[in-house]
This record gives C-alpha cells, sequence and structure tokens, in this order.
C-alpha cells in the first residue's frame, strides 16, 4: 500500500504561532498515499494542531503545506478535500442520520437525489441501515461514531483525518471501531491520519506513527520501531514501562559500553548512530517486558538487587514497581502465570536482570 | 430538628405571601375588569362585560392596538437580528475592544427609562423623526436588543465550538455555514427573543408617551387614561394587553425549555 | 488542545455581524444621550429651541431649592426602597434557594419572570384601587373595625408601587447568587457549631456577595428612574426628579433644564453604580 515515492502531504518547515506560544516549532513530514498515520503525543504536544493545519482551520505561521503537490497555504478550509472526524464528532444535532451525511454532498452542489442514494449507501455499508432517518440525538456512542465516518467519507476524499475519534467511546467499543477503521482503510486505499494520545489505539492501526511532544516532533517509525528503540527520553517515558536508567561511560569496547550508574554498573550495545568517549554522560532504556526477576541472583550481566514496591494487575499481565538501594525505580513486566515462581513478599531481595542486548542507549542531544 | 421545622414552615409561607403582594394587581385588574362597579371595593358587584364593551367599540384604542402591533412587530425583528449578529460576534469572535463592544451593546437597560425618554425625544425631533411611529419602533429597539442578545448568546454558548468548523469543513463556505448550522441552531433562541422583544416592546409607555405624539401605542393610551380620572377600561385594556404578553412569555418558554438541551453540547 | 476558531485579520464575513450593534447604539442610544449632555447647554427663546453653549439651564436648575429637595426626596425613597426590598427580599430568597425543591424553584423562577412582562402601568392602576379609601384594602379594614387610613398620595403608596416594581427581580437575582452558594460551606459552618444566625451572615452572605449587591444596584436604579409609582400612587407631592423631568419636559418646554436634571440623574446613578461594584468584587479581608 505505502508508496514512498510521492508523498501525498508534505509539511516543510512548518511553524504555528498563537501570539507568543509556540504551537508547532519547524516541522518536516511526509505523509505517504494509502498509509494510515497515527499522531500520538501527550495534550499540547502540537498533534492536533498540525490535523487542523492539514485541513485549513489553521494557517502555518510559517513553511509550506502541500497536499498532492499543491501549496494548500491559502487554501480556504471549504475547498480542501480533507474531512475530518472530529473529537467531539460535531454531529449538527438538528439533522437525522441520513441529513448528517448528505451535508458535505449538498455543499459540493449534488442533486438531492444523488445525494441521499450516497448517504443511504454509506450508512449501510457502515452496518447504519436501520437508522437512517434516526435522530442523532437518539443514536448510541457508536453509531454516531459511524454517521461521523459516513459523513466525512462520502465524498470520497483521498485522505481521512480523525481527531482523537474513539475518546468518548467505552473501552469495549474502542476495539470493535479500531477493527472498524483498520478495515476501512485497507478496504479504500485512502490515507488516514489519527490523532490520537492512546498508545494501544496508534499501536494497533497505523502503519507509521509520529510521536509528538512540546511541539515537535520526536520519533517517525513503525509501533515496533518507537516500542523497541525509542530515539529519546521523552519517547521512552511516552511510550511507558521503560526503565530509563542515566550514567557515564566507564569504558568503551568494541561492541558495547561499560555504564556506571548509581545502581551498579551495565553492559550495553554500543549504537550505531551515536559516539561515546569515556566519562560522557549516558542514557539507555530497557523495555520492562525484555526484564527478568529472580530470588535468587542470576549469574550473568545487569544485574540489581532491589525490593518489591507495588504491584499492577491488567489482564493476565502484571507489572511490578521495585526500587534499588539507590532509590532507583525499575520496573518489571511478567505473566500473571509465572508471578507464583517468585512468590511475592515485599521484604525479601529480588534480584532483575536484562540480557545486553535489550539496553537501548538513547539520544541525549534529541529534546525530551 | 423540630424548630428547623418550624423556621422552614414561616419561610414557607412567607413566600407565599410575597408572591400573592407581587401578583396581587394582575390578579385584581383581571377580577375589576369584569367587576360592573366603576369603584370596585368589597363586596365586588356583579359579573360585566360593559367595560370590554367599550373597549372594543373605541376607535381611539382599535387605532393604538395597531400601532402597537406595528412597533411590537418592526421592533422585535430588528432587536432580534441586531441581538443574533452581537451574541454572535461574542461567539466567535475575540477582538480589541471586546469589552467596551459588549457594554455599548448591553448597558440600555441600566439607563432610566425617563432618561432614555427625553433623551431620544430630543434627538429624534433634531432629526424630524419625533412622533412618528418609526420613531418608536427606533426607540424600541434599542432597549429590546440587549435581551435578543442575552437570550441567543445564552444559546449560541450551548453550540460546539467545532461545529461550524465541521461545517466548513465539509465544504460549507462561512456564509453556508452561518445559513445551515448557526442559524438553525439558534432557532429556538431566535423564536423566544422575537416573542419576548415583542412583549417587552408592548408594554413599554414611557419613552412610547414622549416619542409616539399622536401615534400612541396601547400602553401610552392606558397613561392618558389614567391621568384623567378612575376609569376601569384600563383594567379590560389591562386585561388585554396582559393575555397577549403571557401568551408571548409563555411561546418563548416552551420553545426555549424544550430545545435547551437538544443540541447541547454533551460529554 | 482546543483551539478556538478566532481570526485575527478582520473580514467581510465579521464585519457584517459585527457592525449592526455599533451603528444602531451610536445613532439611537449614545447619539441621544451625548445628545442629551450637548443640549443641556442650549436655551429656549420664543418657545423654539437654540443650539449655543450656555450656562443658562444649569444655573437656574442647581440654583432652585425645589430642584435639591426633590433630588434628596428621590435619593432617599431609592435608598429607603433598596434597603427594604432588600430585607422583604432575602427571606423569600433564602426559602428558593436552600428549603424549597429544585422543581419548585423552577417554577418560582418563572412566576418571577412574568410580573416583568406584565404592564406596570396596569399594576399601579390596580394599586391605586385598592389602596383608596373606599378600596379593597380599607374596606378590609374596615371589617375589623379599622381604618379608613389615607394610603394613597403618600410615601407608603410610592413604596408599594416600587417593591411591585422591584420584588420580583430582586427575589431572582438573589435566588441566584444565593443557589451558588456551596452547600458544603453551610455544612461546615453547622458542624462548627455556628448558629443559623450566625451561619447566614457569616457565611452566607459573604459568599452571595455579588449578587445580593447587583440586585440591590437594580433596585435602585429602577427606583431612581421611576416615575410611574410617586406619580400616581405618591400624589406626586413631593415631586421626584423623574416627575420634574416630565413637567420640564411635556408643560414647561423646557427640554435644556429637563436635561440638566437627567444628567444630575445620570451622574448619581454612575457613582452609586461604579461604587457598589468595586464593594462587590473588593476582595474581602482575611
Amino acid at each position: 500500500m505505502v508508496n514512498p515515492d510521492r508523498p501525498l502531504v508534505q509539511f516543510k518547515n512548518v511553524v504555528k504561532r498563537f501570539g507568543n506560544f509556540v504551537a508547532l516549532k519547524s516541522t518536516d513530514l511526509d505523509i505517504h498515499e494509502g498509509e494510515f498515520v497515527a499522531l500520538m503525543g501527550p495534550s499540547g504536544c502540537g498533534k492536533t494542531t498540525t490535523l487542523r493545519l492539514l485541513a485549513g482551520l489553521e494557517k502555518p505561521s510559517e513553511g509550506e503545506i502541500t497536499l498532492g503537490g499543491k501549496l494548500m497555504n491559502d487554501v480556504k478550509a471549504h475547498e480542501r478535500e480533507t474531512p475530518l472526524v472530529w473529537q467531539s464528532l460535531a454531529l449538527f444535532p438538528f439533522m437525522n442520520a441520513r441529513e448528517n451525511v448528505e451535508f458535505g454532498l449538498k455543499m459540493r452542489g449534488f442533486n438531492a437525489d444523488v445525494r441521499r442514494e450516497k448517504a443511504i449507501d454509506w450508512l449501510e455499508r457502515l452496518g447504519m441501515e436501520e437508522f437512517i432517518e434516526r435522530d442523532v440525538s437518539q443514536l448510541s456512542g457508536g453509531q454516531r461514531q459511524r454517521v461521523a465516518l459516513a459523513r466525512a467519507l462520502v465524498t470520497e476524499p483521498k485522505i481521512l483525518l480523525l481527531d482523537e475519534p474513539l475518546s468518548a467511546l467505552d473501552a469495549h467499543l474502542v476495539i470493535r471501531m479500531q477493527g472498524v477503521l483498520s478495515k476501512l482503510q485497507r478496504e479504500l486505499g485512502i490515507t488516514f491520519v489519527y490523532v490520537t494520545h492512546s498508545q494501544s489505539e496508534a499501536f494497533a492501526m497505523a502503519d507509521r506513527v509520529v510521536i509528538m511532544g512540546d511541539g515537535e516532533v520526536m520519533q517517525i517509525g513503525t509501533a515496533r520501531e518507537i516500542y523497541r528503540t525509542p530515539k529519546n527520553r521523552f519517547v521512552a517515558e511516552f511510550v511507558g514501562r521503560n526503565n530509563i536508567i542515566s550514567g557515564t561511560v566507564t569504558s568503551a569496547h568494541t561492541d558495547t559500553l561499560i555504564v556506571n550508574t548509581a545502581c551498579g554498573d551495565f553492559t550495553v550495545s554500543k549504537p550505531d548512530d551515536l559516539v561515546f568517549k569515556q566519562n560522557d554522560p549516558i542514557t539507555f532504556s530497557v523495555s520492562a517486558d525484555l526484564v527478568t526477576i529472580d530470588v535468587d541472583r542470576p549469574e550473568t550481566d545487569n544485574v540489581v538487587q532491589c525490593n518489591l514496591i507495588s504491584e499492577e494487575f491488567v489482564g493476565s499481565v502484571v507489572t511490578l514497581f521495585l526500587e534499588a538501594a539507590d532509590g532507583t525505580e525499575l520496573k518489571v513486566q511478567v505473566q500473571e502465570k509465572e508471578l507464583q515462581k517468585i512468590n511475592p513478599k515485599a521484604d525479601i531481595p529480588y534480584y532483575i536482570s536484562w540480557p545486553t542486548l535489550s539496553a537501548h542507549v538513547l539520544d541525549a542531544n534529541l529534546p525530551g | 430538628m423540630i424548630k428547623d421545622g418550624v423556621i422552614s414552615f414561616f419561610l414557607k409561607a412567607y413566600l407565599v405571601v410575597l408572591f400573592i403582594f407581587v401578583f396581587a394587581p394582575i390578579i385584581a385588574s383581571v377580577i375589576f375588569s369584569f367587576n360592573s362597579d366603576r369603584f370596585p371595593t368589597i363586596p365586588l358587584g356583579s359579573f360585566s362585560l360593559e367595560w370590554y364593551k367599550l373597549i372594543i367599540n373605541d376607535p381611539d384604542i382599535a387605532k393604538a392596538a395597531i400601532t402597537s402591533i406595528i412597533v411590537a412587530i418592526s421592533s422585535s425583528i430588528l432587536a432580534t437580528f441586531i441581538g443574533f449578529c452581537t451574541a454572535y460576534s461574542d461567539y466567535r469572535y475575540d477582538f480589541r475592544f471586546k469589552g467596551p463592544y459588549l457594554a455599548l451593546a448591553l448597558l440600555p437597560p441600566t439607563v432610566p427609562l425617563i432618561i432614555m425618554a427625553l433623551a431620544m425625544l430630543a434627538w429624534l425631533s433634531k432629526f424630524g423623526l419625533s412622533g412618528s411611529v418609526l420613531s418608536i419602533v427606533l426607540a424600541h429597539t434599542v432597549l429590546c436588543t440587549p435581551f435578543a442578545m442575552a437570550i441567543i448568546r445564552l444559546r449560541l454558548s450551548q453550540m460546539d465550538t467545532s461545529l461550524e468548523a465541521a461545517a466548513w469543513n465539509l465544504g460549507a463556505s462561512e456564509w453556508s455555514a452561518m445559513r445551515e448550522i448557526v442559524v438553525p441552531f439558534a432557532r429556538p433562541a431566535i423564536i423566544s427573543s422575537l416573542c419576548l422583544t415583542a412583549a417587552v416592546s408592548f408594554d413599554e409607555f414611557a419613552v412610547a408617551w414622549f416619542v409616539s405624539g399622536l401615534n400612541k401605542t396601547i400602553p401610552v393610551v392606558i397613561l392618558e387614561i389614567v391621568q384623567g380620572n378612575i376609569d376601569p377600561r384600563v383594567n379590560a385594556i389591562g386585561t388585554f394587553v396582559f393575555l397577549t404578553s403571557m401568551t408571548l412569555v409563555i411561546i418563548a418558554q416552551v420553545i426555549f425549555m424544550k430545545n435547551q438541551n437538544k443540541g447541547a453540547v454533551s460529554g | 488542545m482546543t483551539q478556538a476558531n478566532k481570526k485575527r485579520r478582520v473580514d467581510l464575513y465579521a464585519l457584517t455581524w459585527r457592525l449592526p450593534i455599533i451603528v444602531w447604539q451610536f445613532l439611537f442610544f449614545v447619539g441621544p444621550l451625548v445628545f442629551l449632555i450637548a443640549m443641556s447647554f442650549f436655551v429656549v427663546k420664543n418657545y423654539r429651541m437654540v443650539e449655543t453653549f450656555e450656562l443658562a439651564s444649569w444655573e437656574r436648575i442647581l440654583s432652585r431649592d425645589y430642584f435639591w429637595s426633590s433630588y434628596l426626596y428621590t435619593f432617599g425613597m431609592a435608598t429607603f426602597a433598596t434597603v427594604l426590598a432588600t430585607m422583604l427580599a432575602f427571606p423569600a430568597s433564602f426559602a428558593l434557594a436552600f428549603k424549597v425543591s429544585a422543581n419548585t424553584r423552577r417554577w418560582a423562577m418563572f412566576f418571577l419572570i412574568v410580573p416583568f412582562f406584565t404592564s406596570y402601568l396596569v399594576k399601579t392602576f390596580s394599586w391605586y384601587v385598592i389602596l383608596a379609601k373606599t378600596g379593597v384594602v380599607n374596606s378590609l379594614f374596615g371589617y375589623l373595625g379599622l381604618g379608613p387610613y389615607t394610603l394613597l398620595n403618600t410615601w407608603i403608596g410610592t413604596m408599594v408601587g416600587f417593591m411591585t416594581l422591584v420584588l420580583p427581580l430582586l427575589v431572582l437575582l438573589q435566588t441566584l447568587s444565593l443557589s451558588q452558594v456551596d452547600k458544603n460551606l453551610i455544612e461546615a459552618a453547622h458542624n462548627l457549631g455556628s448558629g443559623r444566625f450566625r451561619t447566614i451572615f457569616n457565611v452566607i452572605v459573604p459568599s452571595a456577595k455579588i449578587g445580593l449587591i447587583v440586585g440591590a444596584l437594580f433596585c435602585f436604579i429602577l427606583s431612581f428612574g421611576d416615575f410611574v409609582s410617586p406619580y400616581y400612587l405618591g400624589g406626586s407631592t413631593p415631586q421626584t426628579l423623574s416627575i420634574l423631568i416630565i413637567d420640564t419636559t411635556k408643560s414647561g418646554n423646557q427640554w435644556p433644564r429637563a436635561a440638566v436634571v437627567a444628567i444630575c440623574m445620570m451622574v448619581t446613578l454612575f457613582v452609586i453604580a461604579f461604587t457598589s461594584i468595586v464593594f462587590a468584587y473588593r476582595k474581602p479581608k482575611s
């Protein structure tokens, strides 16, 4: 699906300021045809601003935005083909489902019969055949979601923008709608740009994830790349369940570095793209699910003795929160069924360890 | 606890007394209008439609009623239009001098009517407008606009800010979005505003008295009758005015209440 | 992340909605009031107003005793009406805010709006009939072997009229502000052993201060400017400022002098409004 040769959307040095507040720092971003891109970050990171710039609801303060090779900076919102599914859904409350879907066609001058036919087609396609003439106030959350989708898609756009569309839904509906959205995107083959703060939504659906923070793009990559090899501290912290450890390089070998930290000495793999000398400060992360916990000290490198502070159960996965002698907090993720092996009691020492390859060095020069 | 109950009881009883005081003159006026006595007292005289017959056959009152209706309709439409524009500007835009702008829009009710009346009379006379029906319309529009603005602004504050943007996003220009989305959304408030401002205009006498000249409205006729002597025709006219105003107020209230939750921002 | 869809550049569309009120208010609100000020410097010669700049009307009005006695009477009556109405309204508002169900409160609020849309003139006339020597009130007193009392053409008549005018609005404003007082605060005061009246004056009144003051301010503005009650129920003796304006305008045709009286009223109201709003929003000393 992904066609890397011709980006559908290009942001070149785009800056957006609101008065003195910089919502988006100089940003470059390519989005390709047929791609499912998620913009993810905490609130205030600039992800919604990026989406609004793309829809023409905000004008860039600097830089260029192109869509299909055409410069969009001065194209008004209503002259663009960039339908948006709103966080609040923004369904027109005094219209029924069909009238909502027809709206975009009406504004483009389609006659009533064509409008009606297309609107009904789309509502049926999204499983809403029973609710075509229903007032939107009488629809459930999931049904309203489908009306919003149909309304955005009825004009057959090349690109669909989605602003946290699932944030108002119940957890079980979110999973279902994720399925609906993924399937729809594959079938239509159009570009989806999906703004969310939810990692599970982004990782579940997107071909590429753009992590944003503080008005900047922090990392672009597949879900796996971002999860396993976060570029900097911001991404490592935002993605969560990473142990982030800082120290200094005591010696550099061919493939590895020895790092001295407050909670011990560790071996990490030398990163390909960064150079470290002796005494350089260094930060690395270890994903909590790659860490092992034992009652007896294992005979390997990278071991820390800790006390168990607390546990968190999410389904069959348990996260254990531990503390090293110096106060460093560490996290371990294990399957619930493995938990019995270590018999968690707060008052005995535990040993946690990880393979050298699991430690991933973060780029301290990048912001975050 | 018993003491609490007693206090509660007395407070509620007091509340009833206060409401009786507030409504006594209105109810009394309706009762007196059906009473045969020229000078009603207790015990009341017999039931009579005499006063109604008198006013129905009075051409001056009929003329005043027509003037009143023309003024009420014209000024309610003007006030609602201007109020809508102002409410929308306040809802949609942030601009310099917005504080003074809103003050300008909302200040008229704080100026005593008698002063407005004198100022209007002098100003409109300067342009040769005083004494015309138009002059009453102009003055009443000033008095009614703040109410229209307040009612419509209240409704707009229930509108999801992304609703308009959603319309642009789907290909509607700002003008189309106004026609297709904002106006339909505000429609209940617009109707309420038309009714309430018409009711305000229908009851206003001070300014109308000063600027109306020979084109008297109903309240001006009442004022002039009252200046003469005790004349129970006032009660009959008053009852008619009361019913008109109440109809308008109740329509406004019902429409506004019915739509209050529909389409309001949820979640 | 909600960036309000506010535009910086003023365009035709924005102006279409912003301009009507500005144009209208300048033509028919600010214009007349500014002209009123200008008019106070005009003079009337041979029954015609001459546009000039003379202080004659100011000197004439401000040097007359009847103006000052009328000013003091109007001010005194308005002040008394404000205090009386505030005291009469408070228990009712208190009951509405704390002692009745939400449903009763909603209906009561509706019925407090209704009088606003009923003719004040008709209500005044009604009181005129009710309060007359041979009216309903005195005939009721008669059954008790009392009276008859002279209620019309006294300050009592005027006050009855003022109360009819201001009480619905005042109760409405007071109830609105009282129902916004945090119920937990009252509960806390009770738990700390504060008595009923201490709770009311130390907790509830300070919390609802702004609403109470704004209500009182409206009371003052309305009674200060009203001419109907003092004229028909108070017998227009002594004259209030509004009656003075009417007489000067309608019979005397001395519009500049009426303008002077009007400006004096406006200045008074402005000072009162400014002072009370500053007082209302002043931070309480801890």
